[in-house]
């Protein structure tokens, strides 16, 4: 009982610790920013058939938190189930924009709130060899039902682990592929869902 | 000795056994000596007494078929324990035997193969059960005796066959969805010559259980089966048979509001066999078989012009000697050598494949005064595209008492790689992905790289040189038959297959449409493990209920390791926290049932000649795909709620030569067609049968 109390006493004594060490900061942005982006658009045209899969890229900056058309600040980019990374050579992908940044990704098989530090070795970038996040049912961050429902399903416990172009770090995962989670409808398909939490500080791996 | 001479005697004549009986003994209350009597031919390939077979067999009369009013045998397989009739894409139905696909059982019709798996499931549906005189079931690997796709069991369909002087039998059911069976037999036997004729029509108005889309649940169809039979005996010594049977199948393709057409299907099996008798102990067989099966499908568009066409046609042909050594009453050997020439043409292909095997067997047989069996079996088989396999066997029965036998057996099977496996080559037209055979990869890669088509390749061609392995799988059963008393009759039987090398599909390159281009490889292991359980219970001499039971663990090895790592995890809700599951959180394969049920009360009416039955299967929950996005079936994913299916039955016979008959299957009209499309709903049927 004795011990037990000791124990309240330090956590409750470190959290102070940590509260007026932040306080005593003071800096203008936090330096881990937690988000959840809902429905974020990633239309492709193509694809289906013989014709290859073309249109934009759905860019994203993690430093402004928001999607660009920037063609330099982004960090990583969407059409239907493809993730690009703002890093490497091009894949040979029609219309896929130029990486002129050092972003590079890898999947980490544990859940969001378990991923707490990046292992700087994992990263790979995107080439012709492939995506940093492959694509395919079962090898990235998806498995594809097949028929009759053709439902696209996050992998529960992939989250995604990126480096952006700047050498800063964040982690994601992706909720759902479906405009207001709703995948009864095929046409809200192409609709992101997901969380991450992005470290400012440059070259800081832990989350 | 005459008793011997008789077995010797009807071991010697092959399928055409019990060719003396009077075609309406079927109809009478026989239950009292049945078990006795019954036998099979299919676990040894020689005539046997059923209950002293060392392997997990079943048996269906064509009384307990006729007591259903079955008419296709999917019909009667799907109340058998253990056995489940699973839907496959195109309307099919193929055979779960102890918890593995249709693609690992092996269909017999009088010994002989059944083909035409243009997807793996070989459809049931296509045979009638009105010329089946037994339905011979055997569980568990049994290549040792019938090489490839004996590998979760066989499934045996012994036809009629002449009957001695002149008689026949018609047939017909009808009901709902304006269903109607026809069927006419006629059978004389004299002296030296038999011949057999039986035909039957099956039609369907198809009938729909989803309205909000254009096609039916089922389409209407119709098809017709011949089969004609001579028995012709030379002498005491020398015994021909020849059997021919035609099948033809209509039915409509419709695939949308704007395409439709029609596909036909057309089979023919012809099968020959020469029996010589040296002398008591020696016997020989030459048997020949030919089949070939036809599918094609056409597609129009609503001007009439043609918009798709496939088809699929498929050639076999088997000769075989084999001979039967029986030196006394306790050895007896088996021995066969065979060639087999296979053949396919189909939409899709990569070539004109043909695959040629030949193969040579041996069993031993030690038997010792009905209280134990022993069987050693061994097989070999060469083929010209795979590797050469050894399918051993061996099985022992040991009778305590009368009350209690034990039996186990450890046998071998394996299923070769079909052609879909090694020659497709497809590209579907509305979604662009590609699927290549594993023997087509290394000519039509570069190829699709020359197109352009190829943005990565992801797996090296230098792999594909080498040879796609046959799946294979060691089976274990371990069973006990226990006659408490004469009333009531215990089988309980322990199962586990072991299957390695299993074929899937992976992803070989990536297209610059930023679709996949897939292959086949060799990759899963699985194991399907369980018991079953078989009862019956006679309460008087007109009354007997019979039940069975069967558990069953079908799992992936791999997932199972995963789980165990906790590398699999899953949410609650679309966006709480992910979190790990544990090891009994993995639920298995898809489409197994962990707890399989039925039942059925027989009751004879003596003083009206009346027999009916009611008759219930119950199948537990199970998981069609995967529904939380962790790529295994697990607690957190939806599942098929269990079900169960109640039918009855109530045939009685008049004047001797006269049956009428009404039922009700699923009277409680079950549906469920989103997940479980063969099942209809309520059917409600009238029959009538003329013995002459």
């Amino acid at each position: 009982m004795k011990s037990y109390n000791t124990y309240k006493t330090l956590i409750f004594l470190s959290i102070f610790v940590f509260t007026s060490c932040n306080d005593d900061e003071g800096s203008p942005l936090p330096a881990k920013q937690y988000s959840q982006i809902t429905n974020l658009h990633a239309p492709m045209t193509g694809g289906q058939g013989q014709e290859p899969s073309s249109g934009s890229y759905t860019k994203f900056d993690f430093a402004t938190a928001s999607v660009t058309t920037s063609d330099t600040d982004w960090d990583i980019a969407f059409r239907a189930t493809t993730i690009i990374v703002n890093g490497g050579t091009s894949t040979g992908d029609v219309d896929e924009p130029e990486r002129n940044g050092n972003a590079a990704a890898y999947i980490k098989n544990l859940p969001f709130s378990e991923v707490t530090s990046v292992v700087v070795s994992d990263f790979t970038q995107d080439s012709l060899e492939g995506l940093a996040i492959p694509t395919g049912s079962g090898n990235g961050w998806y498995t594809y039902t097949g028929p009759p429902e053709h439902i696209i399903l996050p992998i529960p416990g992939k989250t995604l682990v990126i480096r952006t172009r700047d050498f800063k770090y964040a982690k994601i995962e992706i909720l759902s592929y479906y405009k207001d989670l709703d995948d009864s409808v095929a046409s809200n398909a192409r609709y992101y869902n997901f969380n991450y939490l992005y470290n400012a500080n440059e070259n800081e791996t832990t989350f | 000795m005459r008793c011997l001479r008789l077995s010797l005697l009807i071991l010697f004549c092959g399928t055409q056994w019990l060719f003396s009986q009077a075609p309406t003994e079927v109809f009478l209350d026989s239950t009292e000596v049945e078990n006795l009597n019954e036998v099979i031919i299919s676990a040894t390939r020689t005539k046997r007494q059923l209950a002293s077979v060392p392997l997990p067999t079943q048996l269906i009369s064509a009384k307990a078929i006729a007591a259903a009013n079955s008419i296709r045998l999917n019909d009667i397989l799907e109340e058998q324990t253990g056995l489940l009739m699973v839907p496959d894409y195109g309307g099919v139905e193929g055979l779960q035997m102890q918890g593995l696909d249709s693609q690992y059982n092996l269909i017999l019709i009088d010994g002989v193969p059944l083909i035409g798996r243009s997807a793996g499931t070989l459809d049931l549906s296509r045979v009638t059960v009105g010329n089946i005189k037994q339905i011979e079931i055997v569980k568990g690997p049994s290549s040792s005796l019938y090489g490839n796709e004996a590998l979760a069991g066989v499934v045996n369909i012994i036809t009629q066959t002449p009957k001695t002087g002149f008689g026949g039998r018609f047939y017909y059911r009808g009901g709902t969805f304006s269903s109607n069976d026809l069927s006419t037999e006629l059978s004389y036997k004299k002296d030296k010559l038999g011949l057999y004729a039986f035909v039957n029509r099956f039609s369907n108005e198809g009938y729909d259980l989803v309205d909000s889309d254009d096609v039916n649940t089922v389409e209407p169809f119709h098809n017709y089966t011949f089969n004609t039979k001579i028995n012709y005996e030379f002498s005491e010594k020398v015994k021909l048979f020849v059997s021919g049977r035609l099948y033809r199948q209509v039915q409509d393709n419709v695939a949308s509001a704007s395409y439709d057409g029609e596909s036909q299907i057309d089979e023919w099996n012809f099968h020959s066999k020469l029996e010589l008798k040296f002398n008591e102990s020696w016997d020989s067989q030459f048997e020949f078989y030919a089949t070939t099966y036809k599918a094609e499908e056409f597609l129009n568009d609503t001007a009439g012009n043609l918009f798709s066409y496939s088809d699929f046609k498929q050639r076999f042909l088997r000769p075989e000697f084999r001979t039967v050594f029986k030196p006394n009453a306790q050895n007896s050997f088996i021995a066969g050598v065979g060639v087999q020439f296979e053949s396919l043409q189909r939409t899709d292909f990569f070539g004109y494949p043909k695959f040629n095997s030949s193969y040579l067997y041996s069993q031993y047989e030690y038997t010792k005064n009905d209280e134990f069996n022993l069987i050693l079996g061994l097989r070999f088989d060469r083929h010209n595209e795979y590797t050469s396999q050894l399918s051993p066997k061996a099985a022992a029965r040991y009778k305590f008492n009368d009350k209690l036998a034990v039996k186990g057996s450890v046998s071998y099977g394996f299923k070769t790689p079909d052609f879909r496996q090694l020659y497709f080559d497809f590209t579907n037209a509305t979604v662009g992905y590609t699927v290549l055979g594993y023997n087509a990869v290394t000519t039509l890669i570069p190829e699709l790289e020359a197109n352009g088509d190829i943005a990565s390749l992801l797996v090296p061609l230098s792999v594909f040189e080498g040879n796609l392995k046959p799946e294979r799988s060691i089976g274990y059963n371990f069973g006990i038959d226990l006659g408490i008393d004469p009333k009531l009759k215990i089988n309980l039987n322990l199962f586990r297959n072991e299957i390695s090398n299993l074929i899937d599909t992976r992803v070989i390159a990536r297209k610059t449409n930023g679709q996949n281009v897939f292959s086949y490889y060799n990759v899963n292991e699985i194991y399907t493990q369980g018991l079953e359980f078989n009862a019956s219970l006679k309460f008087n001499k007109n009354t007997v209920l019979t039940t069975g039971y069967q558990l069953l663990y079908a799992k992936d090895k791999k997932a199972v390791q995963a789980f165990k790592n906790g590398e699999v995890f899953a949410r609650l809700t679309p966006t709480s926290p992910a979190f790990a599951l544990s090891k009994k959180d993995y639920f298995g394969l898809l489409n197994r049932s962990r707890h399989m049920l039925n039942f059925k009360l027989s009751y004879h009416m003596q003083k009206w000649n009346l027999d009916s039955n009611i008759r219930a299967t119950y199948r537990s929950k199970f998981g069609l795909y995967d529904n939380n996005g962790n790529g295994y079936l697990d607690a957190y994913d939806t599942f098929v709620s269990g079900y169960s299916i109640f039918d009855f039955a109530i045939n009685k016979t008049i004047f001797e030569h006269y049956k009428l008959g009404f039922g009700m299957d699923n009277f409680l009209d079950f549906n469920d067609p989103q997940n479980i499309s063969n099942i209809a709903g309520r059917i409600v049927y009238g029959n009538v049968t003329i013995n002459f």
